[in-house]
């Protein structure tokens, strides 16, 4: 049971959900929208902010961009009430589409900042997928350095950056037709590693990816786990 | 569109793909194989514009609460997920279940303003159904129009297999209960549903009428082709609106859309009669929902939405009669909920000190007044009914309570308008800049802006106006010009309406069916999304219309004759032509006329009945 004190009238409860098949399409800032208005269907008794203009208080770990499915995502909102886990989840179960749906739902005073590590899976849809080519990029990705081009702010320059430190791990295999490379990523807040930039990576370095015909070469992410500094799993 | 396996490749390569997915919360699922009638609604503009139209909200509900029907949404594609289409063969399809509009029983466009026509033609096209209603096969799906343009749907009609009248609540359902019922004892053919559903109050069928023209150019007549054809089509409406079905439940969008809340329709039909105003025309007689009503559908689409806003509307908001019990109502639990109230329009004489406090949008956001005319003689030919001092009260109201924006909504091109009267629209502005400055420093804001925005008048069917002529183009950019030099003070700003854009909704509000080889020519030459600035072509129009033999002066600078007879003259909405004849007489006197509040003043509206307090 957590205590509610005048100081802290609230309880956090972490909420462990997927967002996947078309609502990959669906931006951070929709999805945070969205959720507000599950929230408020489900009736869980949400705490506001004190003030002029009270908001609910409602935090992600590590916003996916678009185009990215994921098995685990975090978010955690503070409750003026600490119903249980059990019922909360059902309830916002209930509020919301088969493409998102709760996971895990559990009172915590631990920091979402916790999570350090994300780990995901690529498949590429490519012209020539071979276990060579399987080879050759895992080989790359875990090499001396893997650059991108970034685009640090609009109309300037791209910038060339090596993303190697931010790459843990990488396995790479050839898998019904496709290359299935298997990484572990950095989601620390200061040296965020989006999976595209692999990808771009990839693209680059093998030259893959390049037939303009978009049912012939594609690519999906999902993102399956998450994980401490110590690659305990985060919860 | 879901089901389709390239889509998904394509929506990665696409600007805001989260518009081309469906996959709502609260969209209705059935199983195609236990439905009897499929019906893909389609809205011709974007996913967020679309989403956000009440009319399309209501008859979704009104449609999936019958079982053997299936109402589906469609929208338009944007330019770059068109090309995608294109070159991957995809054709146009529902959002809920992914299919092609070509394995619909009924394909229904809703019709909102006039440049949206080249929209819908283009979905037509995308979604592979040939464009003239007299090309279609036997099992093509049955194409139909409605929304505020069917009005004069003449332009476009021979698109349409069968144009719905009026409100649709009814109607819809009338018209697949038919086709159900037809299909089910086998006497089904494309011809005999048509000929059958022009019996139905509210459907009007385009092919069935044979329409010639006098050697002038002026339409002689509408022939029906058959006895049995209705000679004129009497508007459909809802006859009780406090009963009428109203949704409790709202498809979710994941993006964000134009109007991203609760609308609760407070009242149908508007008892002003301003005399440029089609929609206060057309939707007559007036029609209420009781405050508990109201209240109830509120907090139920609270409870099923979790949106933070409700949003009241109807034509003039301040001139619903139980307006504080409606608002007292729902803020004995909004603030709570932390939901917060909104009003979309506000006469300058109903503001008040109290609305201030209460409604949220009045709190927070800017505040928009629409005098439309820069002097009282102005003002009383379009029958505004607003004063000086009302506006210079409203906007004292207004700066104390803390705004320092004002935003005044002007009509250039009003008939009987002059030099003197775009002056006055200046003068007003100057003035309200003046009362501003004479109140105290203490119970002012700091700084004051004043925004004047002008559009240009179109003259509209079933409006005392429908018969005057509109401003030229180069008349209206003069008289642009001519306000542009009376606007010299720098608090206030200065915007206007292109007029390039009014003279091609001019065109297409007051055509007949000999413009229709010219919107079939846009469509061909690809054009869509016409109401959007970037898509907007004028010289496109212009040649679409030369090549066609169309002379768009003939339906906007000729003017009309009294007694011509009307592209719209096939339409009964309930207001009669005597009416909106003596009303125009009076603008040319320059005499008001009371509102319906105050005296019946005869309309002709209230032979359609509808339950008010205030027809006879």
């Amino acid at each position: 049971m957590v205590q509610l004190t005048p100081n802290k009238p609230y309880v956090t409860l972490r909420v462990k959900f997927k967002k996947v098949g078309s609502l990959q399409y669906i931006s951070h800032l929709d999805l945070v929208r969205t959720m507000h208005k599950i929230i408020v269907r489900a009736r869980l008794p949400l705490w506001y902010t004190e003030g002029f203009n009270p908001k609910p208080k409602m935090v992600f770990a590590a916003p996916l961009s678009i185009g990215t499915e994921s098995l685990c995502e975090f978010m955690d909102i503070r409750l003026i009430d600490d119903i249980p886990p059990d019922e909360a989840m059902a309830r916002l179960n209930a509020n919301m589409t088969e493409e998102m749906q709760v996971l895990d739902a559990y009172y915590t005073e631990g920091k979402l900042t916790d999570l350090k590590w994300l780990f995901y899976e690529i498949g590429i849809m490519t012209d020539g997928a071979t276990e060579e080519l399987a080879a050759a990029a895992e080989k790359y990705l875990l090499g001396e350095s893997v650059t991108v081009e970034k685009k640090t702010k609009p109309g300037e320059p791209t910038k060339t950056v090596d993303i190697r430190s931010q790459i843990k791990s990488a396995s790479c295999r050839l898998f019904d037709g496709l290359i299935r490379i298997s990484t572990t990523l950095s989601a620390d807040a200061s040296a965020f590693l989006n999976p595209e930039y692999v990808v771009s990576a990839l693209k680059r370095e093998l030259g893959i990816l390049s037939n303009p015909d978009l049912t012939k070469e594609y690519y999906t992410i999902m993102r399956l786990n998450a994980y401490r500094a110590d690659m305990t799993e985060f919860k | 569109m879901s089901e389709n396996k390239n889509i998904s490749s394509v929506l990665k390569s696409v600007n805001k793909p989260g518009r081309y997915i469906g996959g709502e919360y609260n969209r209705v699922m059935k199983n195609k194989e236990e439905v009897k009638c499929r019906f893909a609604f389609c809205f011709p503009d974007t996913y967020e514009i679309g989403m956000s139209n009440l009319g399309v909200r209501i008859l979704y509900d009104v449609l999936n609460s019958d079982g053997d029907v299936w109402c589906e949404r469609v929208y338009a594609p944007w330019e770059d997920m068109r090309e995608k289409m294109k070159e991957y063969g995809i054709p146009l399809s529902a959002v809920e279940s992914g299919d092609p509009l070509t394995a619909f029983d009924m394909v229904a466009f809703s019709l909102q303003y006039e440049l949206c026509y080249t929209t819908a033609l283009g979905m037509l096209r995308l979604a592979g159904i040939p464009l003239w209603a007299k090309d279609r096969a036997e099992d093509c799906p049955i194409v139909i129009g409605g929304g505020p343009c069917v009005f004069n749907s003449e332009p476009i009609a021979e698109f349409f297999d069968l144009i719905n009248v009026g409100e649709g609540e009814e109607v819809l359902l009338e018209i697949c209960h038919l086709y159900n019922e037809m299909r089910d004892n086998g006497s089904y053919t494309r011809a005999a549903f048509l000929r059958a559903a022009s019996h139905i109050e509210g459907v009007y069928i385009p092919s069935l009428y044979e329409v010639s023209y006098n050697e002038d150019g002026t339409l002689k007549e509408y022939k029906p082709l058959y006895p049995d054809v209705p000679a004129k089509i009497k508007k459909r409406i809802i006859a009780d609106l406090d009963t009428a079905p109203y949704p409790t439940k709202l498809v979710m969008p994941y993006v964000e859309t134009v109007h991203d809340r609760i609308v609760l329709e407070v009242y149908r039909g508007c008892i002003r009669g301003c005399r440029f105003c089609q929609a206060g025309m057309v939707y007559r007689p007036i029609r209420e929902k009781s405050p508990e009503t109201l209240c109830k559908t509120a907090k139920c689409l609270y409870e099923n939405t979790g949106y933070d806003e409700i949003s009241l509307i109807s034509l003039s908001i301040s001139d619903y009669s139980q307006l504080r019990d409606l608002t007292d109502g729902l803020l004995s639990w909004t603030d709570d909920a932390h939901v917060s109230l909104s009003l979309p329009s506000l006469r300058i004489d109903s503001f008040s000190e109290e609305l201030m406090q209460k409604v949220s949008s009045v709190r927070t956001g800017g505040l928009t007044f629409a005098p439309e005319a820069g002097t009282q003689r102005l003002r009383d030919v379009i029958n505004k009914n607003v004063t000086e001092e009302d506006l210079m009260h409203a906007v004292g109201i207004a700066f104390r309570g803390g705004k320092s924006g004002v935003k005044l909504y002007f009509m250039n091109g009003l008939p009987t308008e002059t030099l003197d009267d775009i002056a006055g629209i200046a003068d007003l502005a100057k003035k309200v800049v003046r009362t501003y400055f004479e109140m105290p420093k203490n119970e002012r804001p700091r700084g004051i802006s004043v925004t004047v925005s002008v559009s240009c008048f179109v003259p509209k069917p079933f409006t005392p106006f429908q018969w005057e002529r509109q401003n030229s183009l180069e008349e209206l950019v003069q008289k642009q010009q001519h306000l542009k030099g009376c606007i010299t003070d720098r608090k206030i700003s200065y915007k206007y309406h292109e007029a390039k854009v009014s003279r091609i909704e001019g065109v297409l509000a007051r055509g007949d069916r000999r413009l229709a080889p010219a919107i079939a020519l846009m469509v061909e030459r690809g054009a869509m999304l016409d109401a959007w600035d970037e898509y907007f072509d004028y010289d496109k129009w212009m040649s679409a219309f030369a090549d066609a033999g169309v002379d768009p002066d003939f339906y906007t600078t000729r003017g009309f004759a009294l007694d011509e007879v009307l592209p719209w003259d096939i339409i009964d909405c309930g207001v009669t032509k005597e009416f909106l004849l003596r009303e125009r007489k009076k603008a040319y006197e320059e005499k008001t006329t009371p509102s319906c509040a105050e005296h019946c003043n005869g309309c002709g509206a209230n032979k359609l009945g509808g339950k008010n307090k205030w027809c006879n």
